[in-house]
Protein backbone atom coordinates (compact mmCIF):
# COMPACT_ATOMS: atom_id res chain seq x y z
CA UNK A 1 0.00 0.00 0.00
CA UNK A 2 2.88 2.30 0.57
CA UNK A 3 3.26 4.81 -2.20
CA UNK A 4 6.74 5.96 -2.88
CA UNK A 5 5.83 9.59 -3.37
CA UNK A 6 3.65 10.17 -0.37
CA UNK A 7 1.22 13.04 -0.64
CA UNK A 8 1.36 14.29 2.87
CA UNK A 9 4.95 14.52 3.74
CA UNK A 10 5.68 14.50 7.37
CA UNK A 11 9.16 15.56 8.17
CA UNK A 12 11.44 12.63 8.70
CA UNK A 13 12.28 13.38 12.29
CA UNK A 14 8.71 14.18 13.30
CA UNK A 15 7.41 11.95 16.04
CA UNK A 16 4.72 9.43 15.26
CA UNK A 17 1.31 10.60 16.55
CA UNK A 18 1.17 7.49 18.68
CA UNK A 19 4.36 8.49 20.44
CA UNK A 20 2.84 11.86 21.14
CA UNK A 21 -0.27 10.18 22.51
CA UNK A 22 1.94 8.12 24.80
CA UNK A 23 3.69 11.22 26.10
CA UNK A 24 0.41 13.00 26.73
CA UNK A 25 -1.11 9.98 28.34
CA UNK A 26 1.89 9.37 30.58
CA UNK A 27 2.12 12.97 31.77
CA UNK A 28 -1.60 13.53 32.29
CA UNK A 29 -2.33 10.23 33.99
CA UNK A 30 0.57 10.63 36.36
CA UNK A 31 -0.60 14.14 37.21
CA UNK A 32 -3.93 12.70 38.32
CA UNK A 33 -2.37 10.41 40.92
CA UNK A 34 0.58 12.28 42.29
CA UNK A 35 0.07 13.90 45.70
CA UNK A 36 3.36 15.64 46.38
CA UNK A 37 3.62 19.25 45.39
CA UNK A 38 7.25 19.18 44.27
CA UNK A 39 6.57 16.13 42.13
CA UNK A 40 3.57 17.82 40.54
CA UNK A 41 5.64 20.92 39.85
CA UNK A 42 8.31 18.76 38.25
CA UNK A 43 5.78 16.99 36.06
CA UNK A 44 4.30 20.30 34.98
CA UNK A 45 7.73 21.64 34.10
CA UNK A 46 8.57 18.55 32.12
CA UNK A 47 5.22 18.86 30.36
CA UNK A 48 5.92 22.47 29.45
CA UNK A 49 9.38 21.70 28.14
CA UNK A 50 8.15 18.80 26.03
CA UNK A 51 5.21 20.81 24.71
CA UNK A 52 7.58 23.56 23.74
CA UNK A 53 10.07 21.19 22.15
CA UNK A 54 7.32 19.62 20.09
CA UNK A 55 6.65 22.99 18.56
CA UNK A 56 3.55 23.97 20.47
CA UNK A 57 3.27 27.47 21.79
CA UNK A 58 1.96 27.63 25.29
CA UNK A 59 -0.99 29.85 24.44
CA UNK A 60 -3.18 27.75 26.70
CA UNK A 61 -1.72 29.75 29.54
CA UNK A 62 -3.83 32.70 28.61
CA UNK A 63 -6.88 30.79 29.72
CA UNK A 64 -5.57 30.29 33.20
CA UNK A 65 -6.76 33.70 34.27
CA UNK A 66 -10.13 32.26 35.14
CA UNK A 67 -8.72 29.25 36.95
CA UNK A 68 -6.72 31.50 39.25
CA UNK A 69 -9.92 32.55 41.01
CA UNK A 70 -10.97 28.99 41.44
CA UNK A 71 -7.56 28.39 42.96
CA UNK A 72 -7.89 31.27 45.42
CA UNK A 73 -11.36 30.00 46.29
CA UNK A 74 -10.15 26.49 46.96
CA UNK A 75 -7.24 27.72 49.06
CA UNK A 76 -9.60 29.80 51.20
CA UNK A 77 -12.24 27.11 51.56
CA UNK A 78 -9.62 24.53 52.52
CA UNK A 79 -8.17 26.95 55.06
CA UNK A 80 -11.53 27.64 56.68
CA UNK A 81 -12.78 24.09 56.88
CA UNK A 82 -9.63 22.08 57.39
CA UNK A 83 -7.49 24.55 59.26
CA UNK A 84 -4.15 22.80 59.11
CA UNK A 85 -0.89 24.59 59.50
CA UNK A 86 -0.02 28.10 60.46
CA UNK A 87 -2.65 30.75 59.76
CA UNK A 88 -1.48 33.42 57.34
CA UNK A 89 -4.57 35.62 57.27
CA UNK A 90 -7.20 35.49 59.97
CA UNK A 91 -10.24 37.56 60.92
CA UNK A 92 -10.88 37.06 64.59
CA UNK A 93 -11.00 33.31 65.09
CA UNK A 94 -11.73 32.48 61.48
CA UNK A 95 -8.63 31.49 59.59
CA UNK A 96 -9.03 32.78 56.08
CA UNK A 97 -5.77 31.44 54.78
CA UNK A 98 -3.53 28.80 56.28
CA UNK A 99 -0.37 27.13 55.06
CA UNK A 100 -2.32 23.89 54.68
CA UNK A 101 -5.05 25.57 52.62
CA UNK A 102 -2.57 27.33 50.43
CA UNK A 103 -0.82 24.04 49.84
CA UNK A 104 -4.04 22.39 48.68
CA UNK A 105 -4.80 25.31 46.37
CA UNK A 106 -1.34 25.19 44.81
CA UNK A 107 -1.69 21.45 44.45
CA UNK A 108 -4.96 21.87 42.59
CA UNK A 109 -3.60 24.51 40.26
CA UNK A 110 -0.49 22.50 39.46
CA UNK A 111 -2.51 19.38 38.84
CA UNK A 112 -4.92 21.07 36.43
CA UNK A 113 -2.09 22.66 34.51
CA UNK A 114 -0.07 19.46 34.44
CA UNK A 115 -3.05 17.69 32.88
CA UNK A 116 -3.97 20.38 30.38
CA UNK A 117 -0.59 21.57 29.14
CA UNK A 118 0.58 18.30 27.59
CA UNK A 119 -2.85 17.83 26.00
CA UNK A 120 -2.10 20.78 23.78
CA UNK A 121 0.55 18.62 22.12
CA UNK A 122 -2.26 16.73 20.43
CA UNK A 123 -4.12 19.78 19.23
CA UNK A 124 -1.75 20.48 16.38
CA UNK A 125 -1.48 16.84 15.40
CA UNK A 126 -3.78 16.21 12.48
CA UNK A 127 -6.95 14.24 13.16
CA UNK A 128 -6.08 11.96 10.27
CA UNK A 129 -2.69 11.07 11.64
CA UNK A 130 -4.12 10.19 15.02
CA UNK A 131 -6.81 7.99 13.50
CA UNK A 132 -4.42 6.32 11.18
CA UNK A 133 -1.87 5.65 13.87
CA UNK A 134 -4.49 4.00 16.05
CA UNK A 135 -5.98 2.02 13.19
CA UNK A 136 -2.56 0.62 12.42
CA UNK A 137 -2.44 -0.52 16.02
CA UNK A 138 -5.59 -2.51 15.25
CA UNK A 139 -7.78 -0.15 17.22
CA UNK A 140 -11.20 -0.32 15.50
CA UNK A 141 -11.67 2.60 13.18
CA UNK A 142 -14.74 3.92 14.99
CA UNK A 143 -12.95 4.09 18.29
CA UNK A 144 -9.87 5.67 16.75
CA UNK A 145 -12.14 8.21 15.17
CA UNK A 146 -13.80 8.97 18.48
CA UNK A 147 -10.50 9.38 20.27
CA UNK A 148 -9.34 11.85 17.69
CA UNK A 149 -12.66 13.65 17.87
CA UNK A 150 -12.59 13.74 21.63
CA UNK A 151 -9.24 15.49 21.42
CA UNK A 152 -10.57 17.91 18.88
CA UNK A 153 -13.89 18.55 20.55
CA UNK A 154 -12.74 18.88 24.11
CA UNK A 155 -13.50 22.61 24.08
CA UNK A 156 -17.03 21.96 22.78
CA UNK A 157 -17.55 19.51 25.56
CA UNK A 158 -17.83 22.27 28.12
CA UNK A 159 -20.83 23.62 26.20
CA UNK A 160 -22.43 20.20 26.33
CA UNK A 161 -21.80 19.91 30.05
CA UNK A 162 -23.47 23.25 30.64
CA UNK A 163 -26.61 22.13 28.78
CA UNK A 164 -26.68 18.93 30.74
CA UNK A 165 -26.49 20.84 34.00
CA UNK A 166 -29.45 22.92 32.88
CA UNK A 167 -31.42 19.85 31.92
CA UNK A 168 -30.89 18.09 35.23
CA UNK A 169 -31.84 21.17 37.24
CA UNK A 170 -34.97 21.58 35.16
CA UNK A 171 -36.01 18.18 36.46
CA UNK A 172 -36.60 19.97 39.71
CA UNK A 173 -33.27 19.30 41.36
CA UNK A 174 -31.98 22.22 43.40
CA UNK A 175 -28.26 21.68 43.35
CA UNK A 176 -27.51 23.72 46.44
CA UNK A 177 -30.07 21.87 48.54
CA UNK A 178 -28.74 18.40 47.93
CA UNK A 179 -26.45 17.00 50.62
CA UNK A 180 -22.86 16.48 49.53
CA UNK A 181 -22.96 12.68 49.37
CA UNK A 182 -26.00 12.68 47.13
CA UNK A 183 -24.56 15.46 45.06
CA UNK A 184 -21.56 13.37 44.12
CA UNK A 185 -23.91 10.63 42.99
CA UNK A 186 -25.81 13.19 40.96
CA UNK A 187 -22.66 14.28 39.19
CA UNK A 188 -22.19 10.73 38.04
CA UNK A 189 -25.45 11.08 36.15
CA UNK A 190 -24.00 13.93 34.14
CA UNK A 191 -21.50 11.68 32.34
CA UNK A 192 -24.14 9.86 30.41
CA UNK A 193 -25.53 12.64 28.23
CA UNK A 194 -22.10 14.16 27.75
CA UNK A 195 -20.62 10.88 26.64
CA UNK A 196 -23.53 10.03 24.40
CA UNK A 197 -23.30 13.51 22.91
CA UNK A 198 -19.71 12.92 21.93
CA UNK A 199 -20.42 9.50 20.48
CA UNK A 200 -23.39 10.81 18.53
CA UNK A 201 -21.34 13.64 17.12
CA UNK A 202 -18.65 11.20 16.10
CA UNK A 203 -21.22 9.01 14.41
CA UNK A 204 -22.87 11.88 12.61
CA UNK A 205 -19.55 13.11 11.38
CA UNK A 206 -18.38 9.74 10.18
CA UNK A 207 -21.68 9.19 8.36
CA UNK A 208 -21.44 12.60 6.81
CA UNK A 209 -17.92 11.87 5.70
CA UNK A 210 -18.83 8.52 4.27
CA UNK A 211 -21.75 9.81 2.30
CA UNK A 212 -19.33 12.22 0.75
CA UNK A 213 -17.23 9.22 -0.23
CA UNK A 214 -14.51 10.24 2.13
CA UNK A 215 -14.63 6.83 3.66
CA UNK A 216 -12.31 5.84 6.36
CA UNK A 217 -8.64 6.10 6.06
CA UNK A 218 -7.60 2.53 5.44
CA UNK A 219 -9.35 2.51 2.10
CA UNK A 220 -8.04 5.73 0.80
CA UNK A 221 -5.13 5.40 -1.52
CA UNK A 222 -3.42 8.71 -1.10
CA UNK A 223 -2.09 8.31 2.34
CA UNK A 224 1.16 7.38 3.85
CA UNK A 225 1.53 4.45 6.14
CA UNK A 226 2.90 5.51 9.47
CA UNK A 227 5.94 3.64 10.54
CA UNK A 228 7.38 3.64 14.01
CA UNK A 229 11.01 4.66 14.00
CA UNK A 230 13.65 4.03 16.61
CA UNK A 231 12.97 7.38 18.19
CA UNK A 232 9.33 6.38 18.67
CA UNK A 233 10.20 3.18 20.47
CA UNK A 234 12.54 5.22 22.61
CA UNK A 235 9.86 7.78 23.46
CA UNK A 236 7.29 5.14 24.28
CA UNK A 237 9.75 3.21 26.42
CA UNK A 238 10.69 6.37 28.24
CA UNK A 239 7.04 7.31 28.80
CA UNK A 240 6.42 3.95 30.42
CA UNK A 241 9.54 4.24 32.61
CA UNK A 242 8.48 7.74 33.55
CA UNK A 243 5.08 6.57 34.77
CA UNK A 244 6.60 3.74 36.78
CA UNK A 245 9.32 5.88 38.34
CA UNK A 246 7.04 8.76 39.25
CA UNK A 247 4.38 6.53 40.79
CA UNK A 248 7.02 4.63 42.73
CA UNK A 249 8.44 7.85 44.11
CA UNK A 250 4.99 9.09 44.95
CA UNK A 251 4.00 6.03 46.90
CA UNK A 252 7.26 5.03 48.55
CA UNK A 253 9.20 8.20 49.14
CA UNK A 254 8.07 9.41 52.53
CA UNK A 255 10.18 12.48 53.09
CA UNK A 256 9.27 16.06 52.29
CA UNK A 257 5.76 17.11 51.42
CA UNK B 1 -49.26 22.52 43.89
CA UNK B 2 -50.80 25.80 43.05
CA UNK B 3 -54.53 25.92 42.52
CA UNK B 4 -55.91 27.81 39.58
CA UNK B 5 -59.50 28.60 40.37
CA UNK B 6 -59.16 31.90 38.55
CA UNK B 7 -58.67 30.90 34.97
CA UNK B 8 -57.71 34.36 33.89
CA UNK B 9 -54.52 34.11 35.88
CA UNK B 10 -51.67 33.63 33.42
CA UNK B 11 -49.01 31.08 34.34
CA UNK B 12 -46.28 32.59 32.20
CA UNK B 13 -46.26 36.27 31.33
CA UNK B 14 -43.93 37.71 28.75
CA UNK B 15 -43.41 41.43 28.83
CA UNK B 16 -41.59 43.21 26.00
CA UNK B 17 -38.76 40.75 25.90
CA UNK B 18 -35.73 40.90 23.64
CA UNK B 19 -32.94 38.38 23.46
CA UNK B 20 -29.49 38.58 21.94
CA UNK B 21 -27.09 35.64 22.04
CA UNK B 22 -23.75 36.39 23.68
CA UNK B 23 -22.09 36.18 20.26
CA UNK B 24 -24.32 39.00 19.10
CA UNK B 25 -27.20 37.49 17.11
CA UNK B 26 -30.40 39.22 18.10
CA UNK B 27 -33.09 36.59 17.86
CA UNK B 28 -36.04 38.00 19.80
CA UNK B 29 -36.84 41.66 19.17
CA UNK B 30 -39.98 42.50 21.08
CA UNK B 31 -42.59 40.08 22.33
CA UNK B 32 -45.43 40.44 24.78
CA UNK B 33 -47.90 37.68 25.54
CA UNK B 34 -49.37 35.41 28.21
CA UNK B 35 -49.78 31.69 28.61
CA UNK B 36 -52.57 30.15 30.64
CA UNK B 37 -53.27 26.93 32.49
CA UNK B 38 -55.52 24.54 30.59
CA UNK B 39 -54.55 26.04 27.29
CA UNK B 40 -52.63 24.36 24.47
CA UNK B 41 -50.58 26.97 22.65
CA UNK B 42 -48.62 26.01 19.56
CA UNK B 43 -45.64 28.11 18.57
CA UNK B 44 -44.96 27.93 14.86
CA UNK B 45 -42.55 29.65 12.51
CA UNK B 46 -39.91 28.80 9.95
CA UNK B 47 -36.57 27.22 10.81
CA UNK B 48 -34.31 29.61 12.63
CA UNK B 49 -37.14 31.99 13.48
CA UNK B 50 -36.32 31.73 17.17
CA UNK B 51 -38.86 29.18 18.44
CA UNK B 52 -36.35 27.26 20.50
CA UNK B 53 -34.88 30.48 21.84
CA UNK B 54 -38.34 31.67 22.90
CA UNK B 55 -39.06 28.33 24.53
CA UNK B 56 -35.86 28.57 26.55
CA UNK B 57 -36.78 32.09 27.63
CA UNK B 58 -40.20 30.87 28.77
CA UNK B 59 -38.57 28.09 30.78
CA UNK B 60 -36.12 30.48 32.41
CA UNK B 61 -33.11 28.76 30.83
CA UNK B 62 -32.21 32.01 29.11
CA UNK B 63 -32.84 35.32 30.80
CA UNK B 64 -34.14 38.08 28.52
CA UNK B 65 -31.68 40.81 27.55
CA UNK B 66 -34.47 43.28 28.19
CA UNK B 67 -38.07 42.96 29.36
CA UNK B 68 -39.40 40.36 31.80
CA UNK B 69 -40.60 36.80 31.90
CA UNK B 70 -42.82 35.98 34.87
CA UNK B 71 -43.25 32.33 35.80
CA UNK B 72 -46.07 31.73 38.28
CA UNK B 73 -45.85 35.41 39.12
CA UNK B 74 -42.12 35.50 39.76
CA UNK B 75 -39.41 37.04 37.62
CA UNK B 76 -37.46 34.34 35.78
CA UNK B 77 -34.23 36.13 36.71
CA UNK B 78 -35.02 35.55 40.38
CA UNK B 79 -35.79 31.85 40.06
CA UNK B 80 -33.32 29.01 40.21
CA UNK B 81 -33.65 26.37 37.52
CA UNK B 82 -34.30 23.78 40.18
CA UNK B 83 -37.28 25.74 41.43
CA UNK B 84 -38.65 26.24 37.95
CA UNK B 85 -38.23 22.55 37.22
CA UNK B 86 -40.59 21.66 40.03
CA UNK B 87 -43.43 23.43 38.24
CA UNK B 88 -42.45 23.52 34.60
CA UNK B 89 -41.52 20.54 32.48
CA UNK B 90 -39.27 21.38 29.54
CA UNK B 91 -38.57 18.97 26.71
CA UNK B 92 -35.38 19.76 24.79
CA UNK B 93 -35.38 19.56 21.02
CA UNK B 94 -32.52 17.03 21.33
CA UNK B 95 -33.64 14.25 23.67
CA UNK B 96 -30.05 13.03 24.19
CA UNK B 97 -29.25 16.09 26.24
CA UNK B 98 -31.65 15.06 28.93
CA UNK B 99 -31.17 11.35 29.32
CA UNK B 100 -28.98 10.60 32.29
CA UNK B 101 -29.44 7.13 33.67
CA UNK B 102 -28.19 3.73 32.51
CA UNK B 103 -31.66 2.21 32.28
CA UNK B 104 -35.10 3.36 31.18
CA UNK B 105 -36.62 2.62 34.56
CA UNK B 106 -33.92 4.48 36.46
CA UNK B 107 -34.16 7.42 34.10
CA UNK B 108 -37.78 7.95 35.08
CA UNK B 109 -37.23 7.42 38.79
CA UNK B 110 -33.87 8.87 39.75
CA UNK B 111 -34.99 12.46 40.19
CA UNK B 112 -37.71 11.41 42.61
CA UNK B 113 -35.04 9.60 44.54
CA UNK B 114 -33.05 12.82 44.89
CA UNK B 115 -36.15 14.59 46.01
CA UNK B 116 -36.68 12.17 48.84
CA UNK B 117 -39.72 10.27 47.57
CA UNK B 118 -40.05 6.81 49.11
CA UNK B 119 -38.93 3.76 47.12
CA UNK B 120 -42.44 2.35 47.02
CA UNK B 121 -43.96 5.54 45.72
CA UNK B 122 -41.22 5.81 43.11
CA UNK B 123 -41.87 2.27 41.89
CA UNK B 124 -45.57 3.05 41.55
CA UNK B 125 -45.05 6.25 39.64
CA UNK B 126 -42.44 4.74 37.37
CA UNK B 127 -44.72 1.82 36.54
CA UNK B 128 -47.50 4.24 35.67
CA UNK B 129 -45.25 6.18 33.30
CA UNK B 130 -43.87 3.02 31.71
CA UNK B 131 -47.40 1.99 30.87
CA UNK B 132 -48.58 5.38 29.74
CA UNK B 133 -45.71 5.69 27.27
CA UNK B 134 -45.57 2.01 26.28
CA UNK B 135 -42.07 1.63 27.58
CA UNK B 136 -42.71 -1.27 29.94
CA UNK B 137 -40.96 -3.79 27.71
CA UNK B 138 -37.93 -1.55 27.46
CA UNK B 139 -37.69 -0.84 31.16
CA UNK B 140 -34.25 -2.41 31.59
CA UNK B 141 -32.94 -1.23 28.26
CA UNK B 142 -29.99 1.12 27.98
CA UNK B 143 -31.59 4.45 26.95
CA UNK B 144 -28.82 5.22 24.52
CA UNK B 145 -29.88 2.24 22.42
CA UNK B 146 -33.46 3.43 22.00
CA UNK B 147 -34.77 4.86 18.76
CA UNK B 148 -35.28 8.59 18.46
CA UNK B 149 -39.02 8.26 19.05
CA UNK B 150 -38.51 6.03 22.07
CA UNK B 151 -36.01 8.48 23.53
CA UNK B 152 -38.53 11.25 23.01
CA UNK B 153 -41.19 9.27 24.87
CA UNK B 154 -38.75 8.42 27.64
CA UNK B 155 -37.72 12.05 28.08
CA UNK B 156 -41.38 13.03 28.28
CA UNK B 157 -42.14 10.28 30.80
CA UNK B 158 -39.22 11.43 32.94
CA UNK B 159 -40.57 14.96 32.89
CA UNK B 160 -44.16 14.05 33.63
CA UNK B 161 -43.28 11.85 36.58
CA UNK B 162 -42.44 15.14 38.33
CA UNK B 163 -46.08 16.18 37.91
CA UNK B 164 -45.37 19.64 36.49
CA UNK B 165 -48.21 22.12 36.16
CA UNK B 166 -46.95 23.60 32.92
CA UNK B 167 -45.24 21.96 29.96
CA UNK B 168 -42.97 23.45 27.32
CA UNK B 169 -42.20 20.96 24.56
CA UNK B 170 -39.77 21.69 21.75
CA UNK B 171 -40.70 19.67 18.64
CA UNK B 172 -42.12 16.70 20.54
CA UNK B 173 -43.35 14.85 17.46
CA UNK B 174 -39.95 14.51 15.82
CA UNK B 175 -39.23 10.85 15.26
CA UNK B 176 -42.76 9.71 16.14
CA UNK B 177 -44.79 7.77 13.59
CA UNK B 178 -48.45 8.54 12.98
CA UNK B 179 -49.67 6.12 15.59
CA UNK B 180 -47.32 7.43 18.30
CA UNK B 181 -48.20 10.99 17.43
CA UNK B 182 -51.84 10.11 17.93
CA UNK B 183 -51.02 8.70 21.34
CA UNK B 184 -49.02 11.77 22.27
CA UNK B 185 -52.01 13.92 21.32
CA UNK B 186 -54.21 11.92 23.63
CA UNK B 187 -51.79 12.14 26.52
CA UNK B 188 -51.39 15.89 26.12
CA UNK B 189 -55.13 16.45 25.85
CA UNK B 190 -55.64 14.39 28.98
CA UNK B 191 -53.06 16.51 30.82
CA UNK B 192 -54.81 19.65 29.64
CA UNK B 193 -58.09 18.40 31.05
CA UNK B 194 -56.32 17.88 34.36
CA UNK B 195 -55.45 21.57 34.31
CA UNK B 196 -51.97 21.75 32.77
CA UNK B 197 -50.95 24.57 30.51
CA UNK B 198 -48.98 23.62 27.42
CA UNK B 199 -46.68 25.42 25.03
CA UNK B 200 -45.74 23.19 22.13
CA UNK B 201 -43.20 24.25 19.54
CA UNK B 202 -43.90 22.39 16.35
CA UNK B 203 -43.97 22.64 12.63
CA UNK B 204 -46.09 19.54 12.36
CA UNK B 205 -49.17 21.18 10.90
CA UNK B 206 -51.56 18.27 11.41
CA UNK B 207 -50.50 17.89 15.00
CA UNK B 208 -50.96 21.61 15.65
CA UNK B 209 -54.37 21.72 14.00
CA UNK B 210 -55.58 18.68 15.87
CA UNK B 211 -54.44 19.89 19.29
CA UNK B 212 -53.86 23.59 19.63
CA UNK B 213 -56.34 26.01 21.16
CA UNK B 214 -54.14 28.84 20.09
CA UNK B 215 -51.40 29.31 17.52
CA UNK B 216 -48.63 31.86 17.91
CA UNK B 217 -46.65 32.47 14.78
CA UNK B 218 -43.27 34.11 15.11
CA UNK B 219 -41.01 35.61 12.49
CA UNK B 220 -38.23 38.16 12.51
CA UNK B 221 -38.12 38.13 16.30
CA UNK B 222 -41.73 39.16 16.72
CA UNK B 223 -45.14 37.59 17.09
CA UNK B 224 -46.78 38.05 13.71
CA UNK B 225 -50.01 36.18 14.39
CA UNK B 226 -51.88 35.06 17.50
CA UNK B 227 -54.85 33.00 16.55
CA UNK B 228 -57.48 31.28 18.68
CA UNK B 229 -58.33 27.95 17.02
CA UNK B 230 -60.89 26.52 19.35
CA UNK B 231 -62.54 29.49 20.98
CA UNK B 232 -62.96 28.50 24.60
CA UNK B 233 -64.76 29.82 27.59
CA UNK B 234 -62.10 32.33 28.47
CA UNK B 235 -63.80 35.00 26.40
CA UNK B 236 -60.64 36.64 25.10
N1 LIG C 1 -26.31 29.19 20.97
C1 LIG C 1 -26.52 30.08 19.97
N2 LIG C 1 -25.65 31.08 19.74
C2 LIG C 1 -25.85 31.97 18.77
N3 LIG C 1 -26.88 31.96 17.94
C3 LIG C 1 -27.80 30.99 18.09
C4 LIG C 1 -27.67 29.98 19.12
N4 LIG C 1 -28.72 29.15 19.03
C5 LIG C 1 -29.47 29.59 18.01
N5 LIG C 1 -28.92 30.70 17.44
C6 LIG C 1 -29.48 31.45 16.31
O1 LIG C 1 -30.73 31.98 16.68
C7 LIG C 1 -31.66 31.86 15.62
C8 LIG C 1 -32.89 31.15 16.10
O2 LIG C 1 -32.58 29.83 16.48
P1 LIG C 1 -33.65 28.87 17.12
O3 LIG C 1 -34.27 29.54 18.29
O4 LIG C 1 -32.99 27.57 17.37
O5 LIG C 1 -34.73 28.75 15.95
P2 LIG C 1 -35.83 27.62 15.66
O6 LIG C 1 -35.99 26.78 16.86
O7 LIG C 1 -37.07 28.40 15.32
O8 LIG C 1 -35.36 26.84 14.47
C9 LIG C 1 -30.94 31.16 14.50
O9 LIG C 1 -30.56 32.12 13.55
C10 LIG C 1 -29.74 30.55 15.13
O10 LIG C 1 -28.67 30.56 14.25
MG1 LIG D 1 -35.73 24.82 17.25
Amino acid sequence: MQTSSSTQTIEENELDPRSKLCIVFALSSVAVFVQKIWLLALILMLGMVLTYLLGENLHLFKRFGRIIWLFVGIAVIQSIFTPEGIPLIAIGKIRLLTVGGLEKGVCFLLRIMAIIVPASIMISTGTREIIQGLVQWKVPYEIAFMVSLAIRFLPLLSEEIKDTFIAIQLRGIELDKIPLGKRLRMYSYLFMPVLSGVILKARELSTAMETRAFRAFPRRTSYRVLKLQNQDYLVMGMSLCFVIVVLTINFYYKGGF
Amino acid sequence: MLGYSDKQQAFIEVNKIAYTYPQGTQVILDMTTKFYPQQFTAIVGSNGSGKTTLGKLLAGIFKPTSGQVLIAGKLSTRLKLGEIGQKVGYLFQEPERQIFAPSVREEIGFVLNFRGVSEREIAEKVAKMLNLFHLAELKDEYPFRLSRGEKQRLALAAILVNEPIFLILDEPTTGLDLHRREELSQILQELKLQGLGLVVISHDEDFVNANADRVLEISGGEIIADQQLHPNDRGE
